[in-house]
C-alpha cells in the first residue's frame, strides 16, 4: 500500500514539472518580443505536453507529438519566420501596444476564468489511473470503426499540400 | 482536485494563452503560434477525458491523432498564405491586408 502512494507521489510531482514545463514555454511563445524565441518556447510547451501523454499512458500519441509537432510543425513555421522576416525580430520588436494589450488580456482572462469555475463545479470526477491501450489496438481502430476519418484526413493533407503548392507557385512570365 | 480536472485546467490555460496570443501578436506567425498552443490544449483535453473516464480510449487517441494531422495541413496552408502576404504586403504583419482594395 505505501508502495502505490509512493508512486501516485512520484506521479503528482512529474504532473506538476510538466505542468511548469508547459506554463514556461507558453509563457514564452506568447509575450517574447523575438518571433523565434517565441518559437522556441512553443517547442518547450509542445514537449511539455508530450509528457503529459506519457503521464497519461498514451505512448503513442506522445511519440507523435514529438514527430509531428517538434519534428514537423515547427520546422514549418521557423521557415515561416526564415522567409517572412524584414528585420531582426520579425515584426514583433514594439511589443503589442496599449490596446493590443487591452484586448489581449480579456481574451486571455474571459475563457480561463469561465472555464476554470465550470470545471471546479461541474468537473467530472475520473478515474484515478489512465487506461492502457496497446499500439496494436489503435492499429485495429484504424482500420475498423474509425476507417472514414482516417481516409478523410489523408485527403485533407493531400488538399492542403496541393493548395500551398497552387498557392505559392509563380508563373512563369508573369513576374 | 481529481486528476481529470488537474489536466483540464492545463489544456484551458494553453488554450488561453493561445487566444492572448492570437489577439496580442502583430504579425501572422506569431498569431500562428497562438493557433498551435489552443490545438495543443485540445489534443490534451481530449486524451485526458478518453484515459481518465469510462469512455473508449482508442476513440480519444485516435481523435487526438485526428487533431495532430489537421494542425500540420492548416500550419502548411498558413505559410503559404503567409508567403503571399508578405511578397505582396512587404511584411508579414497582420494589418497590412485589413483593408480591402480593389
Amino acid at each position: 500500500m505505501a508502495r502505490l502512494s509512493d508512486i501516485s507521489v512520484l506521479g503528482q510531482i512529474a504532473f506538476a514539472i510538466y505542468a511548469l514545463i508547459i506554463l514556461f514555454g507558453g509563457g514564452m511563445a506568447v509575450i517574447s518580443r523575438s518571433l523565434v524565441r517565441a518559437m522556441v518556447g512553443l517547442v518547450i510547451s509542445l514537449f511539455g505536453v508530450a509528457g503529459m501523454y506519457l503521464l497519461l499512458l498514451a505512448d503513442f500519441v506522445a511519440l507523435m507529438q514529438i514527430l509531428i509537432y517538434v519534428g514537423a510543425v515547427s520546422v514549418l513555421i521557423f521557415f515561416a519566420i526564415m522567409l517572412t522576416r524584414a528585420s531582426a525580430d520579425g515584426g514583433e520588436g514594439d511589443g503589442p501596444g496599449k490596446r493590443g494589450l487591452l484586448r489581449a488580456i480579456p481574451a486571455f482572462l474571459v475563457p480561463t476564468a469561465l472555464m476554470v469555475i465550470m470545471l471546479s463545479v461541474y468537473g467530472v470526477k475520473g478515474a484515478g489511473t489512465p487506461k492502457n491501450i496497446s499500439v496494436n489496438a489503435l492499429g485495429a481502430g484504424l482500420l475498423g470503426p474509425y476507417t472514414l476519418p482516417f481516409e478523410l484526413i489523408s485527403v485533407v493533407l493531400l488538399a492542403a499540400i496541393v493548395g500551398a503548392v497552387l498557392l505559392t507557385f509563380e508563373k512563369r512570365g508573369v513576374n | 482536485m481529481n486528476p481529470l480536472v488537474c489536466y483540464q485546467t492545463v489544456a484551458v490555460l494553453l488554450l488561453g494563452l493561445g487566444f492572448y496570443a492570437l489577439v496580442a501578436r502583430r504579425t501572422l506567425v506569431g498569431m500562428l503560434i497562438g493557433v498551435e498552443l489552443m490545438l495543443n490544449g485540445a489534443g490534451l483535453s481530449i486524451v485526458a477525458a478518453a484515459q481518465l473516464t469510462p469512455t473508449d480510449a482508442i476513440l480519444g487517441q485516435l481523435g487526438a491523432l485526428l487533431v495532430m494531422g489537421l494542425a500540420a495541413a492548416e500550419a502548411t496552408l498558413v505559410l503559404a498564405i503567409v508567403l503571399i502576404v508578405s511578397k505582396r504586403f512587404g511584411d508579414a504583419a497582420a494589418d497590412g491586408p485589413r483593408e480591402l482594395r480593389g
